[in-house]
C-alpha cells in the first residue's frame, strides 16, 4: 500500500497534469530573460540546441567537438584561430615565435586574470601543459602534445617549450582545446577536476553544468581579452536526436541549433520561415580508404581506375541533397598549400580513361570488389554514398561490387582485417594545418594501417614538420597531394560545410561558422 | 488456511533470498554481454583517429587488456561494496548519474502509469460491461493498436501534432533552460523541487513538458491495462457472488464497483508489479524522442559509449527494481490471499 503522504503527492501531480494538459496555448517556447550576469553586452540571454556530447570539461579529459565548444568559450589558450582565418593568432598570449624548429617561446600579456580572481602567469601554462601530459587521460589529447619535452617558466609573462624534435604544427595544437590554460591553485596536478567546478580566463565562466542535459555560460567580468561576449547568458541545452533538435529549432524553443542535423533535416529547415540556415565553410572529410592487403586493394591500376570514375559531384548531390561539396583532394579547400590533385590527375570522371588504366595493366574486368561502410557511425546518409559509389561503379561496367555494412564497433575490427578492399572513413581535423590532414593518413600507412607505406610519403611529412619556412611546407603539400593522387592508398568524396540553423533575432551565427569549428559563443547576439 | 510451504515470514524470507542470485546472474549477463559485443569505450570514442598502438596504450590505461576474469572478480567486488564507480566515457560517477537522471525517469514513469490507470482501467471496465458491444470492440482495437504500436513513432507523432501543428505543448525536454537553471536541486526530481519551492511558472513549465512523453509512455500501457481488466472482469462478473448481489436487487452500478470490479483487481495487480519491465524498457524509448533526461535516455548514449561501468551500473539499477517490486508484488498478494505460498 501506499504511504498517505505519497499518495498524495501522487494524485496531486495527476491532477497538475490534468490541467497542465487542458491548459494548452503554452508553446514552451524559448524563455528568454534569465539572469543577467557578468559582463556581457546589451543582448538577451539566447540558447544553442546540440546533439553533441561533452566527454569533460577539464581540458585535460577530452578530446571530442562537444566538449571542446565550452572549453574555448571557458578558457584562454596561447593562440587561437580568429574567425574566418586559418593562422594562429596571440590570445592569451601578447606574442609567440619560434627560436628554432624545437624551441618555442610565448609573451603572455600582462594583467590576466581566471574569473575566480587569480592571476594567470606563465607558471599556469606550465603547469596545465605538463598536468595534461602526466594525466594522460584515456579521454583526452595529451598526444597532440606529444612533441612536448619540457616547459620553462623563467619569469611570469614568459614561457618556452622545448620539443623534442622539430614541429612546425605545434603552434597549431596550441590553439587547441588540449592547450586550454588552467588555474593551477584549483586544478589537482595528477587527476582531473570534477566538470561542475572548472574555472578557466576566457570570455564566459560556466555556471551550471548538467551532464547531457544543460550548460549555463555567464559573461566573465574578469575577462580582459578582444573576445567581449555579446550576450550575457548561454544555454547549451543537450539533445540526443538531431529530430528533436530539428523540431526544437523549428519551433523556436532554442535559438540556434549547431551540429548535426541530417541534410534532409536542414533542407527541410530551408523551407521554414521561423528559421535562417546559415552556412560556412567546413572542415570534416569523408573518404574511401583501400586496404593493401587484399589482392584489389594491393593493385595500383584497380585503385587509379576507381578514382578515374568516381563521380563526386553525385554523390555530394545525391546522397547528401547538396549539402556537402565535392572533394578532390584529402586537403580541403582553402588551407594553405592545398591542390586539388586527383581533378589534376584524373580530370572529369571518364570510363574510357578508366577502362585504358586496367587495360594497360592487364587487369580483366570486371572487377569484383567489396565496398565497406558502417550505418552508425557516420550518419544514415553514409548508406546512400556508398550506394551512390557502387551504382557509378557498377554502371561503368568495370567492376562488380559487393556492398558490405557493419555496426561502427564491428566495422572497424573488420576494416583491419581485410574483409574489405575499399571502405569508408570520416576525419575531423585537429588542427587547421594540412599536416594534419596528411601525416595521420600516409606516414607508415595511416592511423587505419591499411598497409600503404611510401618512404617518400614518410620524408616528405618529416620535411614539411621541421621547418618553419611557410613557403617550403606549402610546395611539400602540394607534393605529398600529388603523391596520394598517383598512389591512391585513399580516395577522398566530399569536406562538409559548418551550418547553423538560427532563429529569429539572432545575429553574428554567420561570423563564427568556419572550418576551425570554433563556436565563438561571443560573437553571437539577440536581440528582440 | 496456511499453505503447504509454511509462515508468511519464512515465505518472505525465501523470496527475498532468491533475488539475490538473480541479480547475480543478471550483473554476469549485463557483463558478458556488454564484453561479447564487438568494440570498446576506445574504439567508439576515437576508432577513427588514433593508430592501433595509441588505442591500444589507452586500453591499457583502462584495464581493458586484463583478462576478463579478472575484470569480472572486480567488478564483483565492487558491486559488494555499493562502489560502482565512475563511467569511462564523461568520467562521472555512477551514483552521480543516477541521481542526477534518476528523478527524471521517476518523473515519466509514475506519470505514464498514472495515465495508464486513468484512461486503462476504466475502459476496460467498460469493456468488460458492455462485452461484444461497438463500445467493447472499439476499447479493444484501441488497447491493441496502442500496445503494439512504436512508443517511438507515436511520440513522433505527438510531438508533430500537439507541439509543432498545434502548439500546444513543447517538442521536448524536461523543462525550458530557465527552469533547470533557476530551481535548485534538492531531492533531484525536478518536479518536486519546483513544488518545494513554490515556483508555479516552473511547475507548469515541467507539467507542460510532461504532457506529451507521460501520454505517450501511458498508451504502451494502457493497453495492457483495457485487455487484462477487461478479461477479469468479464470473469468476475460471471460469479456466484455477482449473481447474488443482482438477485438481491443491488444497483447494477455497485455490483460492479463492489463486487465485480474489486475481485478483478486481485490478479489486476500482480500483472501491474510485473509491467515494471514493460514500463522501464518503454521510458528507454520515450526519453530518446522526447529528449527527456532520464535515465534511459543515458543508457543508450552509454551503450552507444560501449561504457561498460555506466551501461552495468544503470542496468543493475533497473534489474533490482524489477526484482524488489516483483517481491514486493508477491508478498502483498500473499498478504492479501492466505492461500498464496508459490
Amino acid at each position: 500500500m501506499l504511504p498517505k503522504r505519497n499518495l498524495t503527492t501522487l494524485l496531486a501531480t495527476g491532477a497538475l497534469l490534468g490541467l497542465a494538459a487542458c491548459g494548452g496555448g503554452g508553446s514552451g517556447g524559448s524563455s528568454s530573460g534569465g539572469s543577467s550576469g557578468g559582463a556581457g553586452g546589451s543582448g538577451d540571454p539566447w540558447i544553442l540546441g546540440t546533439t553533441d556530447s561533452v566527454t569533460a570539461l577539464d581540458p585535460a579529459g577530452s578530446y571530442d567537438l562537444g566538449s571542446w565548444t565550452l572549453s574555448y568559450n571557458i578558457y584562454q589558450t596561447l593562440l587561437t584561430i580568429p574567425a574566418g582565418e586559418n593562422a594562429p593568432q596571440p590570445d592569451a598570449a601578447q606574442s609567440c615565435q619560434y627560436d628554432d624548429p624545437k624551441t618555442f617561446t610565448c609573451k603572455l600579456k600582462p594583467g590576466l586574470k581566471f574569473s575566480n580572481g587569480h592571476d594567470l602567469t606563465s607558471s599556469d601554462v606550465k603547469f596545465s601543459i605538463e598536468r595534461n601530459l602526466k594525466i594522460a587521460d584515456p579521454n583526452g589529447a595529451s598526444g597532440l602534445l606529444g612533441s612536448v619535452k619540457s616547459v620553462d617558466a623563467p619569469d611570469d609573462t614568459t614561457v618556452t617549450f622545448n620539443l623534442s624534435r622539430p614541429d612546425t604544427t605545434f603552434q597549431f595544437v596550441l590553439t587547441t582545446a588540449t592547450a586550454s590554460i588552467v588555474d593551477e591553485e584549483l586544478f589537482p596536478a595528477k587527476s582531473l577536476l570534477p566538470d561542475n567546478q572548472v574555472v578557466g580566463s576566457g570570455p564566459y565562466r560556466l555556471d551550471q553544468y548538467k551532464p547531457g542535459q544543460q550548460a549555463v555560460l555567464t559573461a566573465n567580468p574578469s575577462y580582459q581579452g578582444a573576445n567581449t561576449p555579446q550576450a550575457p547568458q548561454v544555454f547549451v541545452q543537450y539533445y540526443a536526436e538531431s529530430s528533436a533538435l530539428k523540431l526544437a529549432v523549428e519551433k523556436n524553443e532554442v535559438d540556434v541549433a549547431w551540429r548535426s542535423l541530417a541534410p534532409p533535416e536542414i533542407n527541410d529547415l530551408k523551407s521554414q520561415s521561423s528559421v535562417d540556415v546559415v552556412e560556412g565553410k567546413g572542415s570534416e572529410i569523408r573518404y574511401f580508404v583501400w586496404q593493401f592487403n587484399t589482392d584489389v586493394g594491393k593493385n595500383p591500376a584497380i585503385r587509379q581506375a576507381v578514382a578515374q570514375l568516381i563521380d563526386r559531384n553525385a554523390i555530394a548531390q545525391r546522397a547528401y541533397d547538396g549539402t556537402v561539396n565535392p572533394l578532390y583532394s584529402i586537403v580541403p579547400p582553402g588551407l594553405p598549400g592545398q591542390v586539388d590533385a586527383f581533378q589534376q590527375r584524373y580530370g572529369q570522371p571518364s570510363v574510357d580513361a578508366a577502362k585504358k588504366i586496367l587495360s594497360d595493366a592487364g587487369v580483366q574486368t570486371p572487377v569484383a570488389l567489396t565496398l565497406g561502410y558502417t550505418p552508425t557511425h557516420y550518419g544514415p546518409n553514409a548508406v546512400d554514398e556508398a550506394s551512390e559509389l557502387a551504382d557509378q561503379l557498377n554502371g561503368s561496367g568495370l567492376f562488380k561490387v559487393t556492398l558490405k555494412d557493419a555496426e561502427w564497433e564491428q566495422y572497424q575490427t573488420l576494416y583491419k582485417q581485410n574483409a574489405y578492399d575499399l571502405f569508408q572513413l570520416g576525419w575531423f581535423p585537429d588542427f587547421l594545418d594540412a599536416d594534419n590532414y596528411l601525416s595521420p593518413f600516409v606516414v607508415d600507412g595511416g592511423f587505419y594501417a591499411n598497409g600503404y607505406s611510401s618512404k617518400q610519403a614518410n620524408s616528405l611529412v618529416a620535411q614539411e614538420q621541421a621547418t618553419s619556412d611557410q613557403g617550403q611546407r606549402e610546395q611539400i603539400f602540394q607534393q605529398l597531394q600529388a603523391l596520394v593522387a598517383k598512389d591512391v592508398p585513399l580516395i577522398p568524396s566530399w569536406v562538409g560545410k559548418n551550418v547553423a540553423v538560427a532563429g529569429p533575432g539572432m545575429q553574428g551565427v554567420a561570423d563564427t561558422l568556419d572550418p576551425s569549428f570554433i563556436f565563438r559563443f561571443w560573437k553571437i547576439t539577440k536581440n528582440g | 488456511m496456511r499453505g503447504a510451504s509454511g509462515s508468511l515470514p519464512r515465505y518472505i524470507l525465501q523470496r527475498l533470498l532468491l533475488t539475490l542470485p538473480m541479480v547475480w546472474l543478471l550483473l554476469t549477463l549485463v557483463f558478458l554481454l556488454l564484453r561479447v559485443a564487438p568494440g570498446d569505450p576506445v574504439s567508439a570514442a576515437v576508432g577513427d583517429r588514433l593508430a592501433p598502438a595509441a588505442l591500444a596504450e589507452r586500453r591499457a590505461a583502462l584495464g581493458l587488456d586484463r583478462p576478463l576474469l579478472q575484470q569480472y572478480l572486480e567488478y564483483l567486488g565492487s558491486v559488494v561494496r555499493f562502489d560502482f564507480g565512475k563511467t569511462i566515457s564523461d568520467n562521472i560517477p555512477i551514483t552521480q548519474v543516477v541521481r542526477d537522471n534518476g528523478g527524471a525517469t521517476l518523473t515519466l514513469t509514475l506519470s505514464a502509469l498514472l495515465v495508464a490507470l486513468v484512461v486503462g482501467v476504466p475502459l476496460g471496465v467498460l469493456a468488460g460491461r458492455f462485452r461484444d458491444s461497438v463500445p467493447d470492440v472499439i476499447i479493444r482495437v484501441f488497447g491493441i493498436v496502442s500496445y503494439a504500436a512504436p512508443v517511438f513513432f507515436v511520440g513522433l507523432l505527438a510531438q508533430l501534432l500537439f507541439a509543432v501543428k498545434l502548439g500546444w505543448f513543447p517538442t521536448s525536454g524536461m523543462s525550458t533552460p530557465i527552469t533547470q537553471f533557476e530551481v535548485q536541486p534538492r531531492t533531484h526530481v525536478l518536479l518536486l523541487d519546483a513544488i518545494l519551492a513554490g515556483n508555479t511558472t516552473a511547475v507548469r513549465d515541467v507539467l507542460l513538458h510532461l504532457v506529451l512523453p507521460a501520454v505517450t509512455l501511458g498508451l504502451l500501457l494502457c493497453g495492457v491495462f483495457i485487455r487484462l481488466v477487461r478479461v477479469n472482469m468479464l470473469q468476475t462478473l460471471r460469479g456466484d457472488y455477482v449473481e447474488a448481489a443482482r438477485a438481491r436487487g443491488l444497483p447494477e452500478r455497485r455490483v460492479l464497483v463492489a463486487y465485480a470490479f474489486r475481485n478483478a483487481l486481485v490478479p489486476f495487480v500482480t500483472i501491474l508489479g510485473l509491467q515494471v519491465a514493460l514500463l522501464l524498457s518503454g521510458a528507454v524509448l520515450t526519453e530518446s524522442t522526447f529528449n527527456w533526461p532520464g535515465l534511459g535516455r543515458k543508457l543508450v548514449d552509454y551503450i552507444g559509449a560501449r561504457d561498460y561501468a555506466a551501461v552495468q551500473g544503470i542496468i543493475t539499477l533497473f534489474a533490482v527494481v524489477v526484482v524488489v517490486i516483483s517481491v514486493v508484488v508477491d508478498i502483498v498478494n500473499a498478504l492479501i490471499d492466505p492461500r498464496i505460498r508459490y
